[in-house]
């Protein structure tokens, strides 16, 4: 009978798991009402309009809250794939770059991800 | 560990992939990391495409005109599926690592399934409809 890895056994520090936890919990709430708002209110078969959208950012709530999404969004994707790479056996030299080259993504598309929000509240 | 194979390496990597004589656990634990894949592939898609609202309705709506498609609706669906079982099955996760419900966790793990694949039709429906 196969075993499922447990923290213990994956090196996965206990702290990175409880943020996967506390993002992933966090995750499911703003899901729900991104998705709904994007794909049941909306004009267009269920998709909203170039314009609905601009119009629905101007609320500072809803950038805000995107924003704490994608905060949440990133890091818990990448700690989920460093665990995948944990799997490897990889060397601490290793993990450890992997860790660094993962935290340079994550901040780089954060970045992006709020410049974009930013972009869009602009247009309105 | 028990079992010398289970000892992460590379050379053993895609055990973890291997359906073969498994406990549910193991299932459960296999279907998370591949709709974690998925989604994390859809994840970074959707942030870049979405650069295209920085610039204006036009590349908007011409990439709406390109994704109005079955090929594109089906792919939204198993995007919903992987959405619902990772979810849910990450909410069994959360509630079993603080303790809740570790001794009914298959019960759960089958419970959450069932929603998820109910969830995936009801979508499947609306999107057939729509």
């Amino acid at each position: 009978m196969a075993e499922i890895t447990s923290k213990q056994s994956s090196n996965e520090a206990g702290w990175l798991w409880l943020l996967k936890i506390v993002t992933g919990l966090l995750i499911v709430v703003i899901l729900v009402i991104h998705l709904i708002v994007n794909h049941m209110l909306g004009t267009e078969g269920g998709l909203l309009t170039y314009a609905d959208v601009i119009a629905y950012y101007q609320n500072p709530i809803i950038p805000i809250m995107e924003a704490i999404f994608l905060i949440c969004v990133i890091p818990h994707c990448l700690i989920g794939l460093r665990g995948i790479f944990i799997d490897l056996n990889p060397s601490p030299k290793t993990l450890n770059g992997i860790s660094w080259l993962l935290t340079g993504l994550g901040a780089a598309f954060i970045v992006y991800g709020i410049w974009l929000l930013l972009a869009i509240v602009a247009q309105g | 560990m028990s079992n010398p194979q289970n000892k992460p390496s590379a050379s053993n990597w895609f055990r973890w992939f291997d359906p073969r004589r498994r406990d549910v656990g193991t299932y459960a634990f296999i279907l998370n990391r591949i709709t974690a894949l998925g989604l994390t592939l859809y994840l970074f898609l959707h942030l870049i495409v979405l650069g295209q609202l920085a610039k204006g309705p036009e590349g908007y709506d011409s990439f709406l005109k390109l994704i109005d498609n079955p090929l594109f609706l089906f792919g939204e669906l198993l995007v919903i599926a992987a959405v619902l079982i990772h979810g849910l099955n990450g909410i069994r996760i959360a509630l079993t690592s603080f303790g809740i419900g570790v001794s009914t966790q298959k019960q759960l793990f089958y419970a959450t399934m069932v929603v998820a694949i109910l969830g995936s039709l009801v979508f499947a429906v609306r999107m057939m409809i729509g």
